[in-house]
């Protein structure tokens, strides 16, 4: 009907960009994954599989276990902490749209190092909350709350909320109102309206919010230093290790392919769920 | 939505505006430049403003966190530095790599004033590519309040009593040093036994860590958060000042010795100036004043009776004799550097 | 009932912004703290403040970041955007090849990709600085846009581009009156997103820098060994605040313009 041509050449400058500034950097990643180190941490010219080898190690794999753990708990609280609030900003008019969502980013606009600080100033055993809840009486001992799983956990949500929050917000606000005006003129309740129409109709959103969450703190190595104490390495400390302390670079190299490769493999299983799940739902 | 555009609109023009100017006015051709890469807060800002002013030159001072950043950054070569600090194990290193110039002696004729101590080094024996800029020791800092007995050995960090309080540095090369020297083997090991021995001893004191933190280990001393732990000698004497609870003491066992210190990477356009720069810092009166403001322990020997009484009595600045005499330097393990960190993982791992 | 849902949803977005913006409240408080190592509070004071005007490695390293910040979002935002457009028009096959291919780069440790461009950055000799920080922050921040506004695409109906062109508009036409005025919120968010993440990107940023192109999260970074300076905090807080501030002028004047704006705060 009518040529698309023109508009299909608009995708040239950006595939041309990713081709020069990231293919080409990513090959040389995969490259290096098979060379060796030198004796005073150089990368050696050599043909080796052995960093491959040494991610067999039982520790390694209990680490990435560990990383997927982490990683899925903070996907399903960014979840329940992003849609109520991204709900809730669709439905305020046009304009107070723009300056909600300006005031969920800017926080971030401020140095996440800075950020952090701030919640252990809150947390530690001297920090705010305890200060206050002693001096109420509540409590007589400092509550542990920093340098365990829990304060790594909140850290990792409130760093990566925008991320889910921006997506469902996008998909929340071109949704068709009428369809829901149609749910309840049927006698449905808010609660099934919401769960057969809403949802389904933010589904974009929400995949796109879990996949930026996911796949951001399956990398994270800040959070669990500063928030965890550095007690417990996920996968992204190890591989930063490999570069800042045991200067490994062809085994960082190995460690950052595998995780790739994982992370694309469980983004392909969560398209292919959700698409098993499209299926039932339009036989049903 | 339009007023949200043309907010943006006006954002986006007065930014680069801005930027204009600011790249206006920072290219002045005439002038030459030394570009330092260094460690944040390690020159007293009104020392490099002085060294400006009297040769009417322009320093840019850069910053980074850890030795292997800047090892990554000058390995690329085009980093365009020209001074650079890498601490004692990195020097040797880079000397290996052929990352570093040889320094021109004749520029510097206040290497002299280096205390005999830091005159030869073993990273770099001769002062060839190198001189000691900051120093210390990394002992054990400590909160008299809750830890009554004075510590005398490495192993009160094991002490039960201390549980979920005890601070170590977040540095596998530290750690493993501690605990190879509480062991009785040097601190550089390469020997597989001892180091298998080291680990599982400091598996042993795991569940008393609260934390392992080398950039806010200070904050978390003075806040009393930690009691007891690993910390260097010039973080102690900072600590010490904030909150005068906490002592340090430098363990019967001995203890790892460290350095900072002024280098220039191969290929350095301004290398005289540079050099000119070094033998600046190490005028007596310069580095009296640098020192104090920056807190860290001189290695200049000329300098010792202009500093204050104060800077002189600390002994987290001016520390023993006998204590360096006790410390070992850490130097680089080659290949056993794998099982090192296949040890930090492992007790990472949580398991 | 219909408003006790509307309370408990206002009141939980509250709550989400509280906790938000609870730790900026701390970092407010401390950048009057009298110490220079921020651990315990020691007092009132303005000093930071007044220091901070004169630190010009602070400023020069704001300008740095904030030039850089919007240089690379806006390219970032007009590339990621065509792109999403065109990959639109592709066959199914392909299109599912680039939506999984798009979030490599985010998948990718940032320590890697960092290392990458430095290694080939200094392969072509190009000089470290300015430009290699905006060609990575563009080459980091694209694939987020392209993500968001693919989702925005993916969700939007066919029906009135096809009117638009039935009613003999061009391909472009359609484009410029039809299609980007749909997807604006999501190329806002785009945007947003992507200088968000150049504003705070400390690893990538550090392998590309050269001589005086510091950002502040680099600045920063290389402040905490000795203890971050209550300066950055007074300067958060400034940040802070001026974007408030502006927001508030801005939404004042709306007000001001459309008589019958309806409340909502």
């Amino acid at each position: 009907m009518l040529n698309k041509k023109p508009v299909k050449l608009l995708a040239a400058p950006a595939l041309l960009w990713m081709g020069v500034l990231f293919v080409l950097p990513m090959l040389m990643i995969a490259l290096m994954s098979f060379l060796k180190r030198g004796t005073y941490g150089q990368v050696v010219y050599e043909f080796t599989l052995n960093n491959y080898v040494r991610i067999w190690d039982p520790l390694y794999g209990q680490i990435f276990a560990d990383t997927l753990v982490v990683a899925i708990l903070t996907t399903v609280l960014s979840i329940v902490c992003g849609y109520p609030l991204a709900y809730y900003i669709s439905r305020l008019e046009k304009s107070s749209q723009q300056i909600w969502l300006l005031l969920v980013m800017i926080p971030f606009w401020i140095n996440f190092l800075v950020r952090s600080y701030a919640w252990v100033i809150i947390l530690r055993s001297q920090g705010v909350v305890n200060t206050i809840l002693q001096s109420l009486g509540i409590i007589t001992e400092p509550l542990p709350l920093l340098y365990n799983s829990g304060s790594v956990l909140l850290g990792m949500v409130y760093t990566l909320l925008p991320f889910m929050v921006l997506p469902i917000y996008v998909s929340l606000e071109q949704m068709d109102r009428r369809k829901l005006e149609a749910a309840y003129d049927l006698g449905a309740t808010p609660w099934r309206a919401f769960w057969h129409v809403t949802l389904p109709m933010t589904k974009t959103g929400v995949v796109t919010g879990s996949i930026l969450v996911f796949v951001s703190s399956i990398g994270m190595f800040v959070v669990p230093d500063v928030m965890g104490g550095a007690k417990s390495a996920l996968i992204g400390n190890v591989i930063q290790n490999q570069f800042l302390s045991a200067r490994d670079w062809p085994f960082g190299s190995a460690l950052s392919i595998v995780l790739m490769l994982l992370s694309m493999l469980l983004i392909l299983l969560y398209f292919r769920a959700v698409k098993a799940g499209e299926a039932k739902e339009g036989a049903a | 939505m339009k007023r949200f555009k043309s907010m943006m609109i006006g954002a986006l023009t007065a930014v680069l505006a801005v930027t204009a100017v600011g790249c206006s006015s920072s290219s002045e051709p005439e002038q030459q430049v030394l570009n330092i890469y260094s460690w944040a807060d390690n020159f007293d800002l009104d020392v490099i403003k002085d060294f400006e002013q009297k040769y009417n030159v322009k320093v840019n001072y850069d910053v980074y966190g850890s030795n292997e950043e800047m090892l990554a950054k000058i390995q690329a070569g085009a980093s365009g530095y020209d001074l650079i600090q890498p601490s004692d194990y990195m020097v040797a290193t880079m000397i290996q790599l052929g990352l570093l110039e040889e320094l021109n002696k004749e520029n510097i004729p206040n290497m002299k004033n280096i205390v005999s101590t830091f005159k030869t080094p073993p990273f770099d024996k001769e002062n060839k590519y190198s001189l000691v800029y900051t120093w210390g020791i990394t002992g054990i800092a400590y909160n008299k309040k809750y830890v009554k007995e004075t510590p005398t050995s490495w192993n009160d960090l094991w002490n039960e009593a201390y549980k979920g309080r005890v601070i170590m540095l977040n540095d596998p090369r530290e750690v493993m040093g501690m605990a190879l020297i509480k062991n009785g083997f040097s601190n550089s090991t390469t020997n597989k036994d001892e180091l298998a021995k080291s680990f599982a001893d400091l598996k042993k004191v795991l569940p008393s860590v609260m934390a392992f933190d080398t950039d806010n280990i200070k904050q978390k001393m003075i806040a009393e958060e930690a009691w007891i732990g690993t910390v260097w000698s010039g973080d102690a004497a900072i600590i010490n000042g904030q909150n005068p609870d906490v002592e340090y003491v430098i363990p019967k066992e001995g203890a790892t010795i460290w350095a900072d210190t002024l280098a220039i990477p191969k290929g350095a356009k301004h290398k005289d100036l540079a050099e000119k720069f070094i033998n600046y810092l190490m005028e007596p009166e310069v580095s009296v004043k640098n020192y104090e403001s920056i807190g860290y322990s001189n290695p200049n020997e000329q300098a010792y009776p202009l500093h204050s009484e104060e800077y002189r009595a600390n002994k987290m600045i001016f520390l023993d004799k006998a204590d360096i005499a006790r410390a070992e330097w850490l130097v680089d393990v080659g290949d056993t550097l794998q099982e090192y960190d296949r040890y930090w993982t492992e007790m990472k791992s949580g398991r | 009932m219909k408003t006790w849902r509307r309370h408990t949803l206002s009141g939980y977005s509250w709550l989400m912004l509280v906790f938000l913006y609870l730790p900026i409240a701390i970092l407010v408080l401390y950048s009057f703290n009298d110490s220079r190592i921020n651990a315990t509070w020691n007092g009132f004071t303005w000093k930071w403040y007044v220091s901070l005007f004169d630190n010009r490695q602070v400023m020069q390293a704001l300008m740095n970041s904030l030039s850089i910040g919007v240089i690379s979002s806006v390219l970032a935002t007009v590339l990621g955007t065509a792109a999403s457009l065109a990959i639109k028009h592709y066959s199914l096959r392909w299109r599912n090849v680039v939506n999984g291919l798009i979030y490599l780069p985010i998948v990718i440790p940032e320590i890697m990709m960092g290392l990458a461009l430095l290694v080939l950055f200094s392969q072509v000799h190009m000089e470290l600085g300015k430009w290699t920080l905006i060609m990575a922050h563009v080459t980091f921040s694209m694939p987020y846009v392209m993500v968001i506004v693919s989702a925005r695409l993916a969700d939007m109906g066919k029906e009135l581009e096809e009117a638009a062109q039935d009613l003999g508009a061009t391909p472009w036409g359609t484009l410029r009156h039809v299609t980007l005025p749909l997807i604006m919120p999501g190329i806002v968010a785009g945007f947003l997103m992507s200088f968000t993440l150049s504003l705070d990107d400390f690893i990538i940023s550090f392998f590309v820098a050269g001589p005086n192109s510091t950002t502040l999260p680099l600045y920063i970074y290389g402040l905490v060994k000795r203890g971050v300076s209550p300066e950055v905090n007074a300067l958060s807080t400034l940040l802070i605040a001026s974007t408030v501030l502006l927001v508030i002028i801005a939404e004042l004047f709306r007000r001001k313009d459309s008589k019958n704006g309806q409340i909502h705060f």
